[in-house]
């Protein structure tokens, strides 16, 4: 990947907003999630038990969402030079049901210098909206992004 | 059609610590990771930092006791320490931080940790949980 194919610490704005391409949750994924995740919980596997919940059918995990929501905002924008993730703080606010189609809306909350001159703290808010454009989930993620090396 | 055995709210001990089995991370789970997120950053070698979180309810799966009864996930907080590398062997240990009884069902807060096969704490945070009560007989 070429060095202008993802932004440096520095050209990144507070208040800049991205959204993403959108994903339709299938089957598919939440049996893979099952499977690699070793989460079984009848709320994802079990048709028949969860036609009687409130749910009214199988749920995807939340935290398959959160998997699904990373990669969308990967592909939402030109990428940051990401380092990690350092914090977390997430709500999951509704199901996403089988078929289900979501997207990322993002926006810059914060930027912080850290005690290392190679990296800066981007704050971003972000949330999760199905096709009806409910929100799903939402939450906050402080990312380690690289700062423009020094010529 | 008879319910499934579930470990209830009342089931739950304040400040009960569980020691989930190990796993080792492969490079096999990092690319099922990168194919089901289909996140572009994923690099081969490194684990990504959300993979060891996702694996973590699948690790209480694996303690000797019915699973916990969730009615839903409601959050969590995530801290990520330290790098995980495929090779390493993870598990995961929680303690009930609090149990707040509601009108239906209960809320859970556990402290939950990713520990490596050194011992050192690679991941941390708090879940939270709405978990139901027992049915009545």
């Amino acid at each position: 990947m070429s060095a202008s194919a993802r932004r440096w610490f520095e050209e990144i704005e507070i208040g800049e907003e991205s959204v993403s391409p959108g994903r339709t949750v299938t089957e598919a994924d939440i049996v893979l999630f099952a499977g690699l995740s070793g989460d079984y919980n009848i709320l994802h596997t079990d048709a028949e038990y969860m036609k009687s919940s409130i749910f009214g059918e199988r749920i995807a995990h939340g935290l398959l969402g959160l998997a699904i929501q990373s990669g969308l905002f990967s592909r939402a924008g030109i990428p940051y030079a990401t380092l990690g993730f350092g914090t977390l703080r997430w709500k999951f606010k509704g199901p996403i049901k089988i078929g289900d189609t979501i997207h990322v809306h993002a926006k810059v909350s914060a930027k912080k210098e850290t005690d290392k001159p190679d990296r800066g703290v981007i704050t971003v808010e972000r949330q999760v909206l199905n096709q009806r454009n409910e929100v799903v989930q939402e939450g906050e993620t402080e990312l380690v992004v690289e700062r423009r090396p020094s010529a | 059609m008879a319910s499934p055995s579930q470990f209830y709210f009342e089931d739950v001990a304040l400040h009960g610590v569980l020691d989930t089995p190990a796993m080792t991370i492969t490079e096999a789970h990092v690319g099922l990771y990168a194919g089901i997120s289909q996140d572009a950053s994923v690099q081969p070698g490194l684990v990504p930092e959300l993979l060891p979180l996702c694996l973590t309810p699948g690790l209480g799966w694996r303690v000797n006791q019915p699973p916990l009864a969730v009615m839903a996930f409601m959050g969590f907080e995530w801290e990520v320490l330290h790098p995980v590398r495929v090779g390493d062997t993870i598990h995961s240990r929680s303690r009930t931080a609090v149990k707040r009884s509601m009108r239906e069902g209960g809320v859970i807060i556990e402290e939950r940790q990713v520990i490596n096969q050194n011992g050192e704490v690679v991941q941390k945070g708090r879940f939270t949980f709405l978990v139901a009560k027992r049915p009545a007989a």
